[in-house]
């Protein structure tokens, strides 16, 4: 028999039931300690500070009633057991609390002394056993993780030589090989491809499974990266004679999402796609705006392949999922793409699902959040109710001074973007999210309510802040341009939501241009020349 | 003109036989070492133009390699390129923070991994010329 104290936290406001349960208690065989308090917000203090063996819980507290109270409880302390004693024969209160995890469910009229004690103990031992399976499967989780990790290195290795033996005799570096010999070393080459790539889904699966997939999101243009992608493909579906197409909205707005993340649900989607179309068919990537959702990019890749099946369609995006018609000649993964493609588009939070009659063709379509530049301009280009008279666009921009550049440099632009953050003059003034692809030059804007004069001092503070950022001379150049632009007059009929709406079109479409622009060129002397601050007036119509 | 040496550090030596053939056939003189100590001692000795290093190595592991190089005055300079089976995720942040120039996985796209190798060395070059932002 365990003679440990236990140690009991009673939560009842009723002075009368409080003293019979502590006498029930102290009544028992083994040692107990009770401490006791007559509100729910005490409870959870003490909880705070204290661990007990066990809570025993009285429902309807001064501050607390029914489920809501082991709820709160639970959620506080989810590795105490509790154990509801409660006045109410309710049956299906009692159920739902066994449900949510609460361990017996006692009638305060019926305890005896034997059986309260009994009831704490084994709730005492329930609640460890469920922790023990917790802790068991988290450790299975890592230990998988980290075995797959193991693996994935270690069948890379053998992996890497035959890619660079192979490659060798390819390219003609061990001499030269007959027409015949090369594609049968092509062919070996692509099944090395192929299981680099299952190797690399395998992690990326495992990863999404145990919430370590990440995202790094910026303001990007989906126009991008739609041509990127069917440029990566454009060999195979001309390989395969299948057409490949793409369609995008010119007024498409800027998407807050990671771009390579993206590009790899794109370049999963249309490779899929060209593989289950057959020649002569075609494929079609798009990108829309739909009416009935405003607050959604929509991305469909649509083929005329021969379609999924209704229960294929329920099981598409399930892990390690392959359509069993698909086994003689397309399989060529382990199931996983659609899975991860998902998990990525639902740490955009955005949706994917696919449409697809037998013999129609299919598509898949996924969504992905707009930026909307209206709803944070707004504060800073409005006064009273009315459009300001102008406001002023600077353009933050470090080149590198070498490519590749030099040392981490997404950390080294990443602590430049938190300077220029803490530059600006008014909270409500805004620095937008890093802009575009990542490349080698980032480009930050920042928006504020000021004029072109009195935004000089937030550019030289910008300027003289950066500068004192170690060996950032030697890493970069720094240019910065400020652009006053003069707003229309405002009461012209319009309702202030929509000109305030057509003031962040205009300035979207001016950051975009901005951004088409060719970064500076570095490694010719033109480093000497590394401030160019202009400025310049642009009028909105 | 003299060929530009490049350190290969990689405890495969089939790997590094393959790499030293690619290398040579792009016109570059190569050096070899298949351990971290002995990887420092080469850099220091043959004083390299670029290093191709992988991370799993004995007697110090690539991190240990990139720190030494970066503590010594007369080698920092050296642009690191690193050639991993590990998983970026995980290394390739820390790999560029302690002064690698670039991560690739293995196996890595041949064509690539010789364009970065072209422009390090391009750039090493060039930053050596040029006296950053002049005041």
């Amino acid at each position: 028999m365990n003679h440990k104290t236990t140690s009991v936290l009673l939560i009842e406001d009723n002075p009368g039931d409080a003293d019979l349960v502590r006498l029930r208690l102290v009544e028992g065989k083994s040692p107990v300690s009770v401490s006791c308090v007559n509100r729910l917000s005490d409870g959870l203090a003490s909880l705070t500070k204290e661990t007990p063996s066990v809570v025993l819980l009285d429902l309807n507290l001064p501050d607390s009633h029914g489920a809501e109270t082991f709820r709160r409880i639970m959620d506080h302390a989810p590795n105490v057991p509790v154990v509801v004693l409660s006045g109410q024969d309710d049956e299906a209160l009692a159920m739902k609390a066994v449900h949510q995890g609460v361990q017996d469910y006692l009638l305060k009229g019926d305890i005896s002394s034997k059986h309260l004690e009994r009831a704490i103990r084994y709730a005492v031992e329930r609640q460890g056993l469920l922790r023990a399976l917790e802790i068991t499967q988290k450790q299975q989780l890592e230990f998988k993780n980290r075995f797959l990790s193991h693996v994935s290195h270690e069948l890379r290795t053998p992996l890497t030589c035959i890619h660079q033996y192979v490659t060798l005799l390819v390219d003609g570096l061990a001499g030269p090989v007959s027409p015949d010999q090369s594609d049968h070393l092509k062919t070996v080459l692509k099944s090395v491809n192929q299981l680099h790539a299952m190797i690399r889904d395998l992690l990326e699966a495992t990863r999404a499974e145990s919430g370590k997939m990440r995202i790094e999101s910026r303001c990007i243009s989906l126009s991008e990266l739609l041509h990127q992608a069917v440029a990566m493909l454009r060999p195979t579906a001309d390989e395969k004679k299948v057409g490949l197409e793409i369609g995008v909205d010119q007024r498409l707005p800027l998407v807050l999402a990671d771009p390579d993340r993206v590009l790899e649900v794109l370049i999963n989607l249309v490779d899929n796609a060209i593989k289950f179309t057959p020649a002569d068919g075609s494929v079609m990537l798009q990108a829309s705006i739909v009416d009935a959702d405003p607050g959604s990019v929509y991305i469909a890749v649509s083929d005329t392949g021969r379609g999924i099946s209704p229960e294929a369609k329920a099981l598409i995006f399930e892990r390690l999922y392959q359509d069993p018609d698909s086994i003689d000649n397309n399989r060529s993964g382990l199931g996983l793409g659609l899975f991860i493609c998902r998990e990525i588009v639902r740490l955009h939070d955005g949706r994917i699902w696919v449409s697809s009659e037998p013999g129609q063709g299919s598509t898949f379509t996924f969504t992905l959040p707009i930026y909307s530049l209206a709803k944070l301009l707004a504060p800073v280009i409005t006064y009273q109710d009315r459009l300001r008279a102008s406001f002023v666009l600077v353009r933050v921009e470090l080149t590198p001074a070498t490519n590749p550049p030099r040392g981490n440099w997404k950390e080294t632009w990443q602590q430049c973007l938190e300077i220029v953050r803490r530059c600006i003059y008014l909270d409500k003034d805004l620095v937008l999210p890093p802009m575009g692809t990542s490349g080698a030059a980032e480009t930050f804007f920042v928006v504020a309510s000021t004029d072109l004069e009195r935004s000089g001092i937030m550019t030289t503070r910008i300027r003289e802040q950066l500068e004192c950022v170690p060996d950032l001379k030697a890493k970069c150049m720094l240019a910065i341009t400020t652009v006053s632009v003069q707003l229309p007059a405002s009461g012209e009929g319009e309702p202030l939501e929509k000109q305030v709406q057509g003031v962040a079109d205009c300035v979207t479409q001016m950051i975009l241009r901005s951004m088409e622009r060719k970064p500076v060129s570095v490694g010719n002397g033109s480093a000497g020349k590394k401030q160019r601050t202009s400025q310049s007036r642009t009028q909105l119509n | 003109m003299t060929k530009p040496k490049i350190l290969v550090v990689d405890d495969d030596p089939d790997l590094v036989r393959a790499m030293r053939l690619r290398l040579r056939a792009n016109n570059y003189e190569v050096a070899t070492a298949t351990d971290g100590y002995s990887a420092i001692a080469s850099a220091q000795k043959d004083r390299p133009s670029l290093i191709i290093l992988d991370l799993g190595l004995p007697a110090g592991d690539g991190f240990v390699v990139l720190e030494r190089l970066q503590n010594a005055d007369a080698l920092a300079g050296i642009p690191v390129i690193v050639l991993s089976a590990r998983d970026p995720q995980s290394n390739e942040e820390r790999a560029l923070k302690a002064g690698a120039a670039a991560f690739f996985q293995k196996p890595a796209d041949n064509d690539e991994l010789m364009n970065v190798i072209r422009v390090s060395l391009g750039s090493a070059a060039a930053a050596q010329q040029r006296a950053p932002w002049p005041s």
